[in-house]
């Protein structure tokens, strides 16, 4: 048996590098890059869930890990990376309302607010440090990948910024709510198919959103409030 | 009994409503005016019954929805405006069996008489509503049913724009109705209209609501702006109940308030006596320089809710002050001439629309000789101009006279000195609303009626038909003997006040005239000569020599000339960014229309360009939703964080 002090040591560095996993989908220009970050992600995750399996022993612990492992880190990085090769697209260099450096910024300004909020929500539970920086993590990484979604133009970023997002809910859920397992396959189900249509609509319309809307806009009849 | 008097009138103008527009006949739109006819003798009735003997009846309460009861009450209060929506009726009715006809498709007209009844059918309905929620349900019909009726003839651009204007005038209303309601509400716990027994002070928002509310709705200055536009557009017979008996609905609403106030402030009268005053002031000076038949009338409207707001103003600083004789007596002049105009003023309303018709014009410039060629209206115009000119021994001067004799006696407040200069103040601008709106109705009455036609089109007007001259005589009858009667009718209603017989003083006045007549007529000696004016070295008159309107109010304008500013616009176009190219421009010099420059404008500019500026936040770019989403979340694991 191993020692649960070490586990816990090993796991809160592993904290660490998710953390620096967030940082990198929100900075990096490069589409392989981002996608190999959200592999490492999906791969930290699945090795926590791992862990927390040695430490707690509960089986579904390592269902989430084995499913993780499966989902997160082969078969959509798979789609994603036919998808790329596709679109022959390898770069995503612009940005919509806040460029890179700001995003950083305000990346450390979320985990922050996580912090003061969680430790002010979790005040009358007494959790363990652990799952307190657990939770305080999966909450940052959820507002990060909302960051990635409306900061980035290409769809395929954006679709990793959901999947990241995805990565912190399910992060949050394994140290704090402990979802029905029903519940996670559902949504791993969910974001295959998510990846599916971001497939259909990348390479059948376009690779930008930007163009794909201006396709859309031709064909409806009301246009939005930008013409006033 | 009583009730089967009020539910008559109810359901005779219910199939009022439903018959023009299950048959589109001229039969039906006759039976449905024949309907309204016959619920005003029912409501004649019902209202006199209650006035006369205090009896007040009994309604059944109506389960509208669970906890709100709707219900049908009527005390002496509710029956006075009874009467006076029976009053104004029947000329309405006959009138419009003819009018309606005129409009322009069958659609048209049979929508027209089934408005008409509904609208009259709501009004009496809020005026019989037992509690705030039948209030506010039928008052919302009253006001929709009206803005129908002034867009009847919608496709002209002026008419779509009264009826926006009056649309979002009607809504403020509504609005600060229901705010005064719930805050009456959250105060009493009931939405019936009971006693309001409260310390002062706690009544302040309720107060400040329903003033604004009623008052929009009434057409007091500030808010008076939809009145001048609404009138032109909307057909004559409805501007006749819409001034006539809507603005006195609000009236109605606003007494029941402060009647039922327990402990009413001194500022509230002195408020109400000050927005009064500056009404009938600012509504006769904008009158004079009116050349528009209907906007002239609507302006003079406002002159008169004026004066029943100074009536209620003395009322509250009476009875706020202890003085119960004067508080009656106040009350009593504001009821009164509430009664009054609504007689004299759709009187009015319906001989112009007899005149607009039979011309084809509003403009009184184009009018004269009227006397001549439309001999019966334009007797029954005179009527109605010395009704509301004041003149004993006809209704105007009897409601005025009551509220002139209360304010002589105000030097009862001595104890408070300041008070008494306010009120010498209020009277003196009183006095002046009086004598203005005098000279407003003889030059109204004098360039319509009086003199050589001005156009071809009034040199060729024809007597209208008969249901239009029967139908402003019912009111004009009424104007002459509530005038005559006025003391007899005011102690059968119950009020016992210190108040000349005009029926003596009208005898007197006869009297005085024939025997001036008659000593003129046998003194002298030369016989009657018929010869043409001097016309000052002009071979021949035109009417272009005769007064004018404008001519006939310039020296009262250059009185007032600080009210009436000018203001010079001109919009220039160009091809060009660089303003170098002209291309096109409009230049016009007009009357600066101050409350909708500076008070009605900037706020709806300020909506306008907010409402852009949220529009904008929907761009459909899917990077700013998400961004709203993430934004949303943010506030939301803040606010979280600050409550727990």
């Amino acid at each position: 048996m191993i020692e649960p002090l070490f586990l816990e040591g090993v796991i809160k560095i592993l904290f660490v590098f998710v953390l620096i996993s967030a940082a990198l989908i929100i900075s990096t220009r490069s589409l392989a890059s981002v996608l190999t970050t959200y592999t490492v992600q999906s791969f930290l995750l699945a090795a926590v869930s791992f862990l927390l399996y040695l430490m707690e022993g509960k089986s579904e612990l390592l269902l989430l890990a084995g499913l993780t492992l499966a989902s997160k880190v082969l078969l959509i990085p798979h789609f994603i990376k036919r998808i790329e090769e596709k679109i022959k697209i390898s770069r995503d260099l612009n940005f919509t309302y806040l460029e890179p450096t700001t995003s950083l910024l305000l990346s450390i300004g979320l985990i922050l607010l996580s912090y003061a909020f969680l430790s002010r929500v979790f005040e009358a539970f007494a959790l363990s440090k652990l799952f307190f920086f657990g939770a305080v993590i999966g909450l940052s990484l959820t507002l990060m990948g909302m960051l990635v979604m409306f900061s980035r133009r290409k769809v395929i970023t954006k679709a990793l910024g959901y999947l990241s997002m995805e990565n912190g809910v399910l992060m949050f859920g394994i140290f704090v709510t402990e979802l029905p397992f029903i519940l996670e396959i559902l949504i791993i189900i969910d974001l295959i198919i998510l990846v599916l249509l971001t497939s259909i609509l990348a390479v059948g319309l376009d690779s930008s959103i930007e163009e794909y809307r201006k396709k859309i806009r031709r064909l409806q009849v009301w246009n939005g409030g930008e013409a006033l | 009994m009583l009730e089967a008097l009020a539910y008559g009138a109810v359901f005779a103008l219910v199939s009022g409503t439903v018959l023009p527009l299950l048959y589109r006949s001229k039969n039906a739109r006759q039976a449905s005016f024949g309907l309204s006819l016959i619920s005003s003798v029912l409501l004649l009735g019902f209202a006199g019954t209650v006035l006369y003997t205090g009896k007040e009846p009994s309604f059944p309460a109506f389960g509208f929805l669970p906890g709100l009861d709707f219900t049908l009450a009527a005390d002496r209060l509710t029956a006075g405006f009874v009467l006076l929506i029976a009053a104004v009726l029947p000329g309405v009715s006959i009138y419009s069996l003819e009018y309606t006809e005129h409009a322009k498709s069958e659609a048209r007209k049979a929508l027209q008489a089934a408005l008409t009844s509904l609208f009259v059918l709501a009004m009496l309905l809020v005026v019989l509503a037992g509690n705030m929620v039948g209030f506010l349900i039928f008052w919302e019909i009253m006001s929709l049913s009206s803005l129908l009726l002034v867009l009847h003839d919608y496709s002209s651009e002026e008419n779509k724009k009264a009826g926006f204007f009056y649309f979002v005038m009607t809504n403020i209303s509504t609005t600060f109705l229901f705010l005064g309601f719930i805050s009456l509400y959250r105060l009493t716990g009931s939405a019936e209209f009971g006693p309001l027994e409260y310390p002062a002070g706690a009544l302040t928002l309720p107060f400040l609501c329903l003033f604004i509310g009623f008052g929009v709705k009434a057409g007091l200055v500030p808010f008076h702006k939809w009145l001048p536009y609404a009138h032109p557009a909307a057909p004559s017979n409805i501007s006749a109940l819409m001034s006539g008996v809507m603005l006195k609905v609000a009236i109605y609403g606003f007494l029941r308030f402060l009647l039922a106030a327990a402990s009413p402030e001194l500022w509230w009268g002195v408020l109400i006596l000050i927005a009064g005053s500056l009404s009938a002031l600012f509504g006769v000076i904008y009158a004079l320089k009116e050349s528009d038949i209907k906007r002239l009338l609507a302006y003079s409207s406002i002159e008169n809710i004026g004066i029943i707001f100074i009536g209620i103003g003395l009322y509250v600083i009476f009875r706020v002050e202890g003085l119960e004789t004067l508080a009656l007596m106040s009350l009593a002049g504001a009821c009164f001439h509430a009664f009054n105009h609504a007689l004299f003023k759709s009187l009015l309303f319906l001989c112009a629309g007899s005149v607009v018709h039979a011309t084809g014009t509003r403009n009184i410039e184009a009018f004269g000789g009227l006397v001549k060629t439309m001999p019966a209206t334009s007797a029954l115009f005179l009527i109605g101009s010395v009704s509301i000119a004041a003149l004993p021994p006809a209704n105007g001067f009897a409601g005025e006279l009551l509220l002139y004799q209360a304010f002589f006696q105000a030097s009862a407040l001595s104890a408070n000195p300041l008070l008494t200069v306010f009120m010498v103040i209020a009277l003196s601008s009183f006095a002046l609303t009086g004598a203005l709106a005098a000279a407003l109705f003889v030059k109204l009455f004098g360039i319509t009626c009086l003199a050589l036609p001005r156009s071809e089109e009034s040199r060729l007007a024809e007597e209208v038909e008969k249901p239009m001259l029967f139908g402003p005589a019912v009111p004009a009858v009424l104007c002459i003997l509530t005038g005559i009667f006025s003391k007899q009718i005011l102690s059968l209603a119950g009020w016992d006040i210190e108040f000349p017989d005009l029926l003596l003083l009208g005898l007197l006045l006869a009297f005085i005239y024939a025997a001036l007549f008659l000593a003129v007529r046998a003194k002298t000696e030369i016989p009657d000569r018929i010869s043409e004016t001097w016309g000052c070295g002009f071979p021949a008159l035109t009417p272009s020599t005769e007064y004018s309107s404008a001519g006939f109010s310039e020296p009262l304008v250059m009185i007032f000339k600080s009210i009436y500013r000018t203001r010079i616009v001109h919009r220039p176009e160009y091809f060009d960014g660089q303003e170098s190219l002209f291309k096109n421009g409009h230049v016009e010099i007009r009357l600066l229309r101050f409350f909708e420059e500076y008070l009605y404008i900037p706020p709806a500019l300020a909506i306008d360009s907010l409402s852009k500026r949220v529009a904008k936040l929907q761009n459909g770019k899917l990077d700013s939703y998400v961004l709203y989403a993430f934004l949303a979340v943010l506030t939301l694991i803040i606010a979280t964080g600050v409550l727990v």
